[in-house]
Formats: C-alpha cells, sequence, structure tokens
C-alpha cells in the first residue's frame, strides 16, 4: 500500500487498483494515475483523487442517471488507448461541477470512457454535441427511473 | 509563436505527419485544411479551452457540498 496526503487527508491506496488515464484529463495531461474513491453515502456520486498531484480531485456520476438517452461509443483509436477489444464493455461518466451553491451540472460535452476490463479511462470531446459543459441535472419529478 | 504568410493552397508542414492547406478565405474567416494521423487529437481552440476551463472549476469542490448532495439526490430518486 501507498499514501499520499490530499486536501481531504491521507489516503492510503493500493497502486495495482489505480485508475489510469494514459493521456490524463483535458488540459491536465500530467493527471494519469487516479485512485477512485469509494462512495461514503448512498447516491450516484463518487469521485476521483489524483495521484499525481494530492491538490486534484474530481467528482464523477454516470450521466445516464439522469440523461437516458446520454450514450458515447468509443472509436477504435479510443479502444487503444483504452486498451480494449470491440467487445469489451465500456462505460460511459461524466465530470461533475459542484459549486458552493450545490446547484450541480455536468460536462456532457466532455464524457469520461471508462473500460472496467483495463480499468483505463480517457475524456474525450464530443464535436457538435447538443449538451453543455455546464449541463444541470434534470429536475427531479422529469427524472424517469 | 513563428509566424508564415501563406496564400490559398500554400501549406505549412509540422514533423512528419501533419500538413496543414489554406484552403479558402472569405469575409474574414479562414478555411484551413488538416492532414493528420487520426490519433492526433485536433480540437477548436475555444472548445479545447472551455472543457479545460471546465475541469479546472471541477477539481475545487468542497467535501461537505458533495454530501449534502449526495443526501439529496438519493431522496429526490427515491420519491
Amino acid at each position: 500500500m501507498k499514501k499520499i496526503v490530499s486536501r481531504f487527508g491521507e489516503i492510503e491506496y493500493d497502486p495495482e487498483n489505480l485508475l489510469i488515464f494514459p493521456e490524463g484529463l483535458i488540459g491536465f495531461p500530467s493527471l494519469t494515475n487516479f485512485i477512485v474513491m469509494p462512495n461514503k453515502k448512498e447516491g450516484p456520486l463518487f469521485w476521483i483523487q489524483s495521484v499525481d498531484d494530492p491538490a486534484f480531485a474530481f467528482v464523477l456520476t454516470d450521466p445516464t442517471n439522469f440523461f437516458l438517452d446520454y450514450c458515447v461509443v468509443p472509436d477504435g483509436d479510443e479502444r487503444q488507448t483504452l486498451q480494449m477489444g470491440e467487445e469489451d464493455p465500456c462505460y460511459v461518466l461524466s465530470v461533475v461541477t459542484v459549486p458552493p451553491d450545490q446547484n450541480i451540472s455536468l460536462n456532457l460535452v466532455a464524457p469520461i470512457l471508462y473500460s472496467p476490463k483495463t480499468n483505463r479511462a480517457a475524456q474525450v470531446i464530443l464535436e457538435n454535441s447538443p449538451y453543455s459543459t455546464k449541463t444541470p441535472l434534470p429536475q427531479p419529478n422529469t427524472i424517469v427511473k | 509563436m513563428l509566424v508564415l504568410t501563406r496564400k490559398i493552397g500554400e501549406g505549412i508542414v509540422i514533423g512528419d505527419d501533419i500538413s496543414i492547406t489554406i484552403v479558402e478565405m472569405k469575409g474574414g474567416t479562414v478555411r484551413i485544411g488538416i492532414d493528420a494521423p487520426r490519433n492526433k487529437k485536433i480540437y477548436r481552440q475555444e472548445v479545447f479551452d472551455r472543457i479545460a476551463k471546465e475541469n479546472r472549476d471541477a477539481a475545487t469542490w468542497d467535501m461537505v457540498d458533495l454530501d449534502n448532495l449526495s443526501d439529496n439526490i438519493t431522496a429526490s430518486k427515491v420519491k
């Protein structure tokens, strides 16, 4: 086990279980290794902690919890980055912005593709997306489960 | 920054595998053709900047807010 001191305190992690972003996040190419933090509370939000720069942590969620028809499929280059085969499962995640007023928004223009088989992820930009980098959550009564 | 003057149809080569051609100039806008390997990521500057800024904004959050939100979002789904 290894340890880092993040802005949330000391975190112990197993280097074998890191989530790898081979190309980093957009604008942050050096952030390639993340610890996936277990959910303290029930709910769709979780967070990842950068190992490379402990100042960085991101809240993520599965956007299909809120936007049922949101679907992103990796192309050949992206599958290569994720080291996954065409038939392997791939999940989509969104970066969540949590401002102090707690009116959170999802960045649906730059989703994260995640390959559970290889524990690799990549943030991609959707050209001509109908969504916004700050897409608010739909009102609770419009969420159809 | 390197600044070059080019005419329509002329181009620039960057390294071994990227070439840029001026396709058209009209009303203050320039259309540019880019030949590059598929794995080279090419974005409009303002789109890239917006995503990078959003990532930077998303990195500054408070654990108390996240805890409160997790309660609220769970609650709203149970209804």
